[in-house]
Order: C-alpha cells, then structure tokens, then sequence
C-alpha cells in the first residue's frame, strides 16, 4: 500500500504542518501528555550535528525527538 | 480535620510539569532547611523541606520530580503515579500546590485535571509571571479559578513576587480543607465497569483511582500480591487495554481545558522569533554546536583539572602538616598512628574531592539551569546511545577525564535508568587525574625519550595512547552492555527544550551544597572505612612479626652501618613487607607473576586499591626510600626525585635475577592501571548513586577480570 501521509521525520527545515495522529501508542502517550496533540502545529526546525534527531516546535513548545519518535507523528502536508 | 490529623505537621506537595520552576519555588520556601532522600528501590532524589505560614503552622513540603502526567513514561514519573496511587504512601499530601507555567498553561494542565479527578485540596500556582508580563501575556486568575474550581495564584518564584498571597492561600487550603467537588474527565463505559469493579474488590474509595490501579497495577510497589491478582484478573477479563484508554482520556482531558485556557488567557501575537531561536540557531548548529559545545567541555575539564589543583593541594597540605603535628606532639602508640595514617588519612582522601565535585557541579548546574543541557542531550543522543547511554552521557565522560567521582554523580539527570547504569558502569575507564602519577613513573621508566617521524615524543605518543585506551574500554564496555543488559524500561526521546533563561543563583548554590554534603557524609563513610582498614592492614602483622621484622632492620642496619634515617626506611619497607599488607601482596605473586609482577608489585597493587596515586609511594617505602622521594612528576627538572626509578630499573626478581621492570612489565602495569577499578572513592560513589553493593562489586570485578586479562596480553605480547 503507498503511504498517504507524510510524517514529521519528512518535513523540511522551517516547513510547517498540522499532526494528525501518533502511530506507535507508547509514543502516543508520552507525546500527547507532553501536548502534542492531533491538530498541533508542528514546524521543523533543524536537525541535529551527528544524525538524525529533530529539533521541532510544536504550539511554539521546542522539542527535541528521535527519528522514530518522528516517524510516528503523522502531518497533513 | 480530626483531632489526630490536626497534631501532626501537614504535607503539602510541590506537583507539575518539568521546567514549571517548581523546584525553584520549593527553594524559594525552604531554603536550607530541605534534605533530599531516595524513594525506596529506585536512585530519584525526594526532596523535603519544611516551611512556616504566616499562622506559624509549620509544614512539611515534598518536591515530587517533574511529570507530564499520571501515566508514567519515566522512572521520575513512576514515582508521582506511585504516590498519587496510594493514599497510605508515606509521601501521599494532604494538599497539593500544582506549579504551571502560565506562558504555556495550555501544555501544562493535564497533570492538574488528573489530581483533580483524585480529589485532594489543591491549588494553582501559575509560575513565570515576570516572563508573562516581558512578552505581554495577560491572564483571567478570577475567571480561570471559577472554570477549574480551585483557588489560583499568579506567581514568581523567580522574583518571588506574590509569594506571601501564596502562602496564605495555602494556609486557607489547609484550614477548609476543600475537596475538588466534581470531577473533570467523565470515565467511558468500560472505565466505569472497571472502576467500580475494582472498587467493590480491591478497596479503593475513588473511581479515578480505581482506574489508576487498573492501569498501574503490574508495576505499583506497595501491592499485596492478592490485590494485584485481583486487578489482573479485572482488567483482563473485561479485556483493558491501558495504552488506548491512557490516549484517549488524555485527549479528552486536552478537549476540556483547552477551550479553558483560551477564555482565561490572552496571548501575544503568535510566537515571535525570540531570543531562544537566534540563540539556538548558533548553539545547536550543524558546526557550531558542537564547537562551542568541545569549547564548553572543555572550559569545565580545565577547571575541575586545574584550578581546583590549588583548594586540593591546600587541603592536602593543611591535613599533612596536623598529621605531623600531631605525631610530634602525641606519645609514639599504634592509636596515635591510627589517627594520623588511618583517620586523618581517609578524611583528606575525602575532602580532597570537594573542590572538584563543587566546581563542575557548580558548570553543569549552571548549563543546566540556562537551559544548555537539553540542548546538549539533543545533539548527541544519537552519538552516545549507539554505546548504550544518552545525550547527558557525555558530560559525564568528558568530566570522568579529571576524576571519576563528581562524573558518577553528575549521571543523577539521565532520565532512562539503563542508560544511566551504563554510563556509571563504564566512566570509570576514562583517564582520570588519579592515574596519571602511575603512567609518568612507568612511561618515564621505560619507554626511551625518543622522537617518531622526527617531532611526536614516543612517550608523549604512548601518554595519548593510554588516553586513547580509556576512551575505547569505556565505549566498547557501553556498546556490550546495551546489547546484554535486559530493561522493562522503553527508551525515548521527546524532551522538552527549555526557554534560555538566567540561571537562579540560589538554586546553583544549593545543588553544589548538597552533592558536596551527599559526597562527604554518605560516600565519605565509606571511603573512611576502607582507608582505616588499608592502613590497619599496613600497620599490623600476625603475631609478634612486625616487631621481629623490626629487629631485623635495626640489626642488618648496624651491621651495614645505615644513617638513622636510612635505618628508618629499612624498618618500614622490612615492616610493610611483614604486615597482613605484605602477606597480602605475597600470597598473590602466583596470580599476578604470568603478568609479570613481583610480590612488591602486589602490594602495591593491594595498597593502591584506595587510590591509585598511592602506588608509588607504596614502591619508595618498600624499596627503602622514605616516602619523600615517592612524589617523582619529573626527573629532568628535578634529578634527586628520580630516584624511584632508577631503583626501579635496578629491582631484579628474587628466583630468576631477571631484571623486574622489563618494558613488558611496565606496559603490562600500565594496561592494569588503566582499566583497573582501583579507587575505593570511586566504588563509594556508584554505591550510593545505584543504591546497592551490586553495581560496585559487579564493576570491580569485571573491571578487575579486564584488567588482569589486558596486562596478560600485553606481558606476553611483549617478552
């Protein structure tokens, strides 16, 4: 099956989109309790010197998330 | 409040999201008068401290670690679940003071919903008010208290403003003691079946914390195994699945406040690029994060190597010059030694760490309460979990260069319990300052002063390689581990990146404080106890064969017609080598002899368990030198203090006559000292930082297996 939606890990650097849902339920609970919810504004900041770890703002919170974790969100863009 | 209650103090505690600036606040009210203790079985600090209102009711005030929510993704989150779980745990409040930053109150009310739900007295402190009115944001307190039902207070406790309308509103919390009178998140059908289910079953009184149980029932400490069965079989028969409820309910709780939050606060034009984003666009920039994060590291190492060299040489001196002092003025006996070599001794050994352990405490708090830190975990998460630690690991290796002690303690903020073991277990292979004595004798001894390709100095190249040693058993140890240590424990990320902010000094001074105390009285213990059974074991012999290697010395002395002081010596390495040390140190010439060691070796070895730097001094006493002569950083600049070794070129092995410090020897000594655990400091501190003996006995003994195995292979390789 192709992949409909794209997650945070794809977006680039100051591109913006909204989340849709968490995929993985363990992350779910820790990031949603965190605020980032279904609707959040999500923008990618930068990635990280030595690999992939992503530097977001959700709702104008900074957080800092691995690559799975980023997979997991999906966005609308 | 019955009689009974009213009698004994009232706990309060200090619950909300990290970086809510509750700690700062639990400062701001207790100040010095706070201790920190472990909540039992696991190594998170509890803070406690007690206060007066402005009644003079005194009361005692917990500071819960930092949670999101009562669904627990960390150890420090388990606790507050834990707590909350059970109304009979000793830290259970009678009243809660919930701490949300209000310039992001919409991220930082689930927790608050939750403990609502619980129905303790509770109360809102919306924390940040300076930073609120710098950007411009407004907020309805009159309004917001009305919609949530508890009474709410805008605060600092940065400036500490409002902080008396605070306390008087905590004062009026306990006199009502008001319960929240409805609850905030309607159970679903299913919650319901199970909450009253487990109500009628297990005994609690809440329906939300029946709930609580439902979902936290496999890991909450203090339940009878009956009652856990019990929930078990509820919750698999009416076929619970915790992490769907736990979303689900977070977000209908989200949907409840959220429209709350938005008629109570009134926020500036959408975030504007601030000054963390244009500080950060350097600092966590793809080149220049980490150069300035190597310049950082960098500055600390120079302080805790260097500067804090002359506090420690002062201490160092100060307890030599009362030991001599004391020895002249006290009547020659075994107890006057045991106060000057034993107690004396171990106190210096102790007190000799303060410097550094307040100084880089002192750094990381300080990066730490700027915001750095988070930003340091961000850039080398991925790095350092390859080796099976996380991105704060990596303050702790780098400060492990100067001294392993402050670097185990300074592991207290690794969130993931796994990756903290690790980086506990493994920074000690990193060169400390303590080895560096060792490797300047031995390199010194033999490795010939010679250039390679014309400018690299042989032993400065065999210096770094001893460095480059350390780093490589300590990284190849972490990647072991993480592929055999077991965790129920799931590994992540997702970590808040603070606002900058100035640091709060006082916070700053209270940490050095208390890591300094931690260190001195738990740690130090310890570390004295060994000293004075180090020191007994030098001292004493079996029988009457100290005084009988004693009479041996003076005679062989007046035979050979010896100085006084050079009788002295002869006495003392004829008397270590007698002592339950000597012995020691003999019985095991068998096991160390395939590395190449002598007898002398290994009571040094035995000796400088303690502390590494005491090898030397052990050798100058056992090859009748006098401890003044041990003390050789350099021959060139000062050729009498070569003495050590040129008495170590010409030891020779009793049975073969073969010289005993043979460059495979010494390279073998060097392997052995730098994977070794050989500092009892060191053991002392992973002790209390993993709250048993068996993360310390583990790391000697697989540290000292490492060891023995390395220098056998490198005696071999090189004979």
């Amino acid at each position: 099956m192709l992949r409909r939606y794209r997650t945070v890990e794809s977006l680039k650097a100051r591109e913006c989109a909204r989340a849709l849902r968490i995929e993985d339920p363990f992350l779910a609970s820790r990031l949603t309790a965190m605020g980032l919810l279904p609707g959040t504004l999500i923008e990618m900041i930068r990635r990280a010197p030595f690999g992939h770890t992503y530097y977001i703002k959700a709702d104008g919170v900074r957080l800092a998330l691995r690559k799975e974790e980023a997979q997991s969100i999906l966005v609308d863009a | 409040m019955t009689a009974m209650q009213a009698t004994r103090t009232p706990k309060i505690a200090l619950v909300g999201n990290p970086n809510s600036g509750k700690s700062t606040l639990f400062n701001l009210l207790t100040g010095l008068r706070q201790k920190t203790g472990n909540f039992p079985g696991v190594t998170v600090d509890i803070k406690t401290g007690r206060f007066r209102l402005p009644d003079g009711q005194e009361v005692e005030l917990t500071d819960l670690p930092g949670a999101y929510s009562l669904y627990p993704t960390s150890a420090d989150e388990r606790i507050v679940a834990a707590v909350f779980s059970n109304p009979s745990d000793p830290h259970h409040p009678d009243a809660v003071v919930y701490v949300a930053d209000v310039t992001h109150l919409e991220k930082h009310l689930l927790l608050l919903t939750q403990l609502l739900d619980l129905r303790l007295p509770i109360l809102l402190a919306l924390n940040m008010a300076d930073a609120a009115e710098a950007i411009g944001l407004k907020v309805n307190t009159a309004k917001l208290a009305e919609k949530l039902g508890v009474p709410v207070v805008l605060i600092s406790s940065r400036t500490g403003e409002n902080l008396s309308k605070l306390l008087l509103e905590i004062e009026k919390l306990l006199q009502e003691h008001r319960h929240p009178s409805e609850g905030f998140y309607p159970l679903d059908e299913q919650e319901k079946n199970i909450s009253e289910a487990i109500r009628l079953n297990a005994g609690a009184d809440n329906p939300y914390r029946a709930l609580l149980l439902a979902h936290h029932h496999a890991w909450l400490p203090d339940l009878s195994e009956q009652t856990r069965q019990t929930l078990s079989a509820i919750t698999s028969d009416k076929q619970f699945n915790s992490l769907k409820h736990q979303v689900d309910e977070t977000l209908e709780r989200y949907d409840r406040f959220t429209p709350i939050v938005q008629a109570t606060v009134q926020h500036p034009p959408r975030f504007p690029s601030t000054t963390t984003d244009r500080i950060d666009a350097i600092l966590t920039h793809r080149w220049f994060g980490p150069v300035i994060f190597g310049l950082i590291m960098l500055l600390i190492f120079q302080a805790i190597y260097d500067w804090s060299s002359i506090p420690m040489d002062f201490i160092e001196s100060s307890f030599a010059w009362l030991s001599n002092t004391l020895r002249a003025l006290l009547p020659e006996h075994w107890a006057t030694r045991l106060l000057t070599d034993g107690i004396l001794t171990g106190l210096s050994g102790i007190l000799v760490f303060v410097p550094q352990i307040a100084i880089l405490f002192f750094l990381i708090t300080l990066l730490e309460e700027v915001g750095y830190m988070a930003r340091v975990v961000f850039m080398f998460d991925q790095s350092m979990r390859r080796f099976g630690m996380g991105g704060r690991s990596i303050v702790s290796l780098i400060s492990g260069g100067a001294c392993a002690v402050p670097a185990i303690m300074s592991s207290r903020t690794i969130g993931n319990w796994k990756e903290r073991l690790i980086t506990i277990l493994v920074t000690p292979f990193i060169t400390c300052s303590a080895r560096i004595p060792v490797y300047v004798i031995l390199i010194g001894l033999v490795v010939p002063a010679q250039k390679v390709l014309g400018v690299f100095s042989l032993q400065g190249l065999t210096f770094a390689s001893m460095y480059a040693l350390g780093v490589f058993a300590a990284l190849s140890t972490g990647y072991i581990l993480k592929k055999i240590m077991r965790t129920r424990e799931r590994s992540y990320l997702a970590l808040e990146l603070p606002v900058y902010r100035m640091p709060h000094w006082r916070n700053l001074w209270l940490t050095v404080w208390e890591k300094v105390s931690a260190f001195v009285f738990e740690a130090g213990r310890i570390i004295l106890i060994i000293s004075i059974v180090l020191w007994a074991s030098a001292s004493f012999g079996p029988g009457s064969s100290m005084d009988e290697a004693k009479a041996r010395a003076r005679t062989e002395a007046a035979v050979r017609r010896l100085s006084p002081e050079e009788t002295e010596s002869l006495i003392a390495a004829y008397q270590l080598e007698a002592s339950y040390a000597g012995r020691i140190g003999k019985a095991f010439e068998p096991v160390i002899r395939p590395l190449g060691y002598d007898w002398k070796i290994g009571i040094a070895l035995f000796t400088s368990f303690a502390a590494r730097e005491v090898f030397a001094g052990t050798l100058a006493v056992l090859y009748q030198l006098g401890d003044a002569e041990a003390d050789i950083t350099d021959a060139a600049e000062n050729p009498t203090k070569a003495t050590l070794r040129q008495r170590m070129r010409d030891e020779k092995f009793i049975d073969t006559g073969k010289p005993v410090y043979t460059l495979a020897t010494a390279l073998s000594l060097l392997v052995f000292y730098a994977l070794a655990m050989q500092c009892a400091s060191t053991l002392a501190v992973v002790r209390r930082e993993t709250g048993s003996w068996k993360w310390p006995l583990l790391q000697f003994a697989f540290m000292t297996l490492l060891a023995y195995a390395g220098a056998w292979v490198v005696y071999n390789l090189f004979i």
